[in-house]
């Protein structure tokens, strides 16, 4: 499927920020599931490309002219396979998958979820981690407004509520409390649902010798409709803007993504 | 004169036989002492300590609320080491710095030495010290560990060990320079008797190392510091004293255009390579700790395009881990090809079952040690510890086998030591540092000496108590 996706955030601050130095992850790349057709980032300052340690495309933005906004704006078309692709392992090994972070940690809960998941299924692996990421949902149901980036897995478990970036790290601190190397996706998801944001957040489980999806927030492998960004151990590593500021103020964030389907 | 009291049986002293009789290399020292009266000695020792809190070498202890800052002891009786084995410990420290080197560009690239079974994929991929960031980076002369600082004691047999391997930011070496300033200061007759390897030579090299770390030529190289509240700062400034260049903070660094620049009062100045004295986590914001203040944002990515180099490298630290340890002999012959010519303390991974096992059935003879903990702390010296002490430290193993690693108790060697009341040995070890580029490995002879100031104490660590001795490494 083509998808065309246009993809801008603008932060702006309550005084002029004197400078800013960003880390974005806005660029997609070609794998197994994706080719790119065409992709741009329209910036607001300087930035060099390079590829890190995960495989992600990365810029680096460096603002150091007093701003009172930044606005990223990142569009192309990218061509998408259907289900049942599964990406390699990369230049990493998977075990690097298997640590636990900060926002990642296993609390009794969700080992507990991980070992009720894994006692139901014990000769199918990917049986239980279906069953687990149906278990997370189910514990958790989507609820904006309840949780942010700083959430821990467990604080959001404990919440009962989240979005799919909560959904992910609670699935993806089970899967390893099992020993499963699993990594956290950031991207986009073509949705008809209003309510889900474009922007998306789902998981993948290293089995059998490839990353298997799980798309925790929406109960499906990810398909055609999905559109990888970039990869990590969580929200931190892969998410599309890391940014610190001198000065500024206050802050107010606005991102809108939209995805729609090209006619073939 | 003065009594020496003779180090217990069994034990290797450096200066003193069983017999009473000296080692060669300390007859000429102790025909001095002999000569010297005890009170003009003690004035001596008085001194150096007043000199010392003068210069303000201070080391902060963590988690002792009663003095922030306190003077490391200084013991004015050196270790006096033979030419000839300076000479072979000299080349196995090269060879075993050549090895980890090697290892911590394999493991960060093609990871061969996992992909032949020689190391297990769990120690190192599943280690937190393992920096997934640090895939695939290309460094100059592909140098990890500029800097090691590499643990050696000596043990009842006679034979010199290597207990740790320290990649990160190994420390002390300001002692060591310190040490020797002092000793010639307050006795500079022993020089004359002695032919004594010089170290204050150290600076030169360590600066000399870190700008053949940088591709551009005639490079800037900066000294990075947590701060003034670290343990090491006194260390921090006198290094980047004695080597002419500045020490920075994080806030004085930022990321623009690809390179890292620091502020200085001509204006921004590029900075090529940056003797980073700050762990891993805390250097940069946007790729590690969000909550670091210490770092410079936008550093990892500026590094990662070899815009900058760090000394050491970033994901050092899985090279020197307790669980990696007894792998480094299998190190040395995979890349080197060759025999380790130091040897390694035989070392039980209780994260193996059987190996746990045996830990668990000798725990009152053995020290067991946390996988990620230095310092001296978080250990359990077994033939040292109460029943309830042993109890205690046999749950946590159970609960976490893979967190600990077990060895025997060694019997680090003595040196006699001034204590209350006279002359008594204590037990030692040395901290050689070993500096790497591309073109070679360089040692100041020598290195620091600690020295564990309680009696019967094996623990030497500064933290725990620990004094320091000058080195010295004779020339033939």
């Amino acid at each position: 499927m083509k998808l065309a996706i246009r993809h801008e955030t603008v932060y702006r601050y309550d005084s002029p920020a004197r400078r800013s130095t960003q880390t974005l992850r806005m660029t997609p790349r070609d794998s197994a599931h994706q080719r790119i057709a065409s992709w741009r980032l329209t910036l607001p300052g300087p930035a060099s490309a390079h590829v890190d340690g995960f495989g992600n495309a990365v810029h680096l933005m460096t603002l150091d002219a007093p701003h009172e906004e930044i606005r990223l704006l990142a569009e192309g078309v990218v061509e998408t396979q259907g289900g049942g692709w599964h990406d390699d392992a990369g230049r990493l090994d998977p075990r690097v998958f298997c640590r636990a972070t900060a926002l990642t940690r296993p609390d009794d809960a969700i080992r507990a979820l991980a070992r009720a998941a894994a006692d139901a299924h014990p000769a199918a692996p990917l049986d239980a981690l279906a069953a687990l990421s149906a278990a997370v949902l189910a514990a958790m149901p989507y609820t904006p407004g309840r949780t942010d980036a700083a959430t821990g897995a467990a604080a959001a478990l404990a919440l009962g509520a989240g979005v799919c970036q909560d959904h992910t790290q609670v699935f993806l601190a089970a899967c390893r409390a099992l020993g499963h190397p699993a990594r956290y996706v950031s991207g986009y998801l073509l949705n008809d649902d209003a309510d889900h944001a474009a922007s998306h957040a789902w998981a993948e489980v290293w089995q059998d010798g490839a990353w298997h999806g799980f798309d925790i927030s929406n109960q499906r492998a990810p398909d055609a409709h999905h559109l990888k960004l970039a990869v990590g151990l969580d929200y931190l590593d892969a998410c599309p803007v890391r940014g610190v500021r001198l000065g500024g103020d206050g802050e107010r964030l606005a991102a809108r993504a939209d995805v729609r389907p090209l006619e073939q | 004169m003065h009594a020496l009291t003779l180090p217990e049986r069994g034990h290797f002293d450096e200066m003193l036989l069983q017999s009473g009789a000296v080692r060669s290399q300390y007859q000429g020292f102790s025909e001095w002492l002999q000569a010297q009266s005890p009170e003009v000695l003690h004035r001596k020792r008085e001194e150096a300590n007043q000199l010392f809190h003068r210069v303000g070498i201070t080391f902060s202890v963590y988690g002792d609320d009663a003095g922030a800052e306190r003077l490391i002891p200084f013991d004015t009786i050196p270790r006096i080491v033979p030419a000839a084995e300076w000479q072979t410990l000299e080349v196995g420290l090269k060879q075993r710095v050549r090895a980890l080197n090697a290892f911590l560009h394999d493991i960060y690239h093609d990871h061969e030495i996992v992909k032949a079974g020689v190391i297990p994929a769990g120690p190192v991929f599943g280690n937190a010290q393992y920096q997934p960031m640090m895939q695939d980076v290309d460094l100059p002369d592909r140098i990890y560990a500029h800097i090691a600082g590499v643990d050696i004691i000596r043990h009842a047999d006679g034979g010199c060990y290597v207990l740790e391997d320290n990649l990160r930011v190994p420390s002390g070496v300001s002692y060591m320079l310190e040490n020797r300033k002092m000793m010639m200061r307050l006795f500079p007759e022993l020089f004359a008797r002695h032919a004594v390897a010089p170290v204050d030579h150290y600076p030169a090299l360590l600066l000399d190392t870190l700008r053949k770390a940088s591709r551009v030529a005639n490079p800037t190289v900066v000294v990075l510091t947590p701060g003034h509240f670290n343990s090491a700062y006194f260390e921090h400034a006198f290094l980047a004293q004695q080597m002419g260049v500045e020490l920075v903070e994080g806030r004085d660094l930022f990321v623009r255009d690809d390179h890292v620049y620091m502020r200085t009062t001509a204006g921004h100045k590029r900075v090529d390579v940056i003797y980073r004295r700050i762990d891993d986590t805390f250097l940069d914001p946007l790729a590690f700790r969000p909550d670091s203040l210490l770092g410079v944002p936008g550093l990892m990515s500026v590094y990662r395009q070899g815009k900058v180099v760090l000394t050491n490298a970033i994901g050092t630290g899985v090279a020197d881990d307790k669980s990696i340890y007894p792998y480094v002999p299998a190190m040395i012959r995979f890349y080197l090809d060759e025999e380790p010519i130091l040897s390694n303390v035989e070392t039980w991974l209780c994260r193996e079952p059987e190996q746990l096992d045996y830990v668990l059935r000798h725990l009152p003879e053995l020290v067991v040690k946390e996988v990620h903990g230095a310092g001296g702390y978080g250990m359990l010296i077994g033939p040292a510890a109460t029943r309830a002490e042993i109890d205690a430290f046999r749950a946590r193993l159970i609960a976490d086998p893979a967190g600990y690693i077990a060895q025997p108790t060694l019997c680090l060697s003595s040196c006699p030591t001034f204590v209350e009341g006279g002359i008594a040995p204590r037990h030692i070890d040395l901290r050689p540092f070993v500096l790497s580029s591309g073109q070679d490995i360089k040692l100041v002879a020598g290195g620091l000496t600690r020295v564990a100031l309680k009696a019967g104490s094996l623990v030497v660590n500064s933290s725990q108590g620990g004094g320091t001795k000058d080195t010295w490494v004779l020339e033939d």
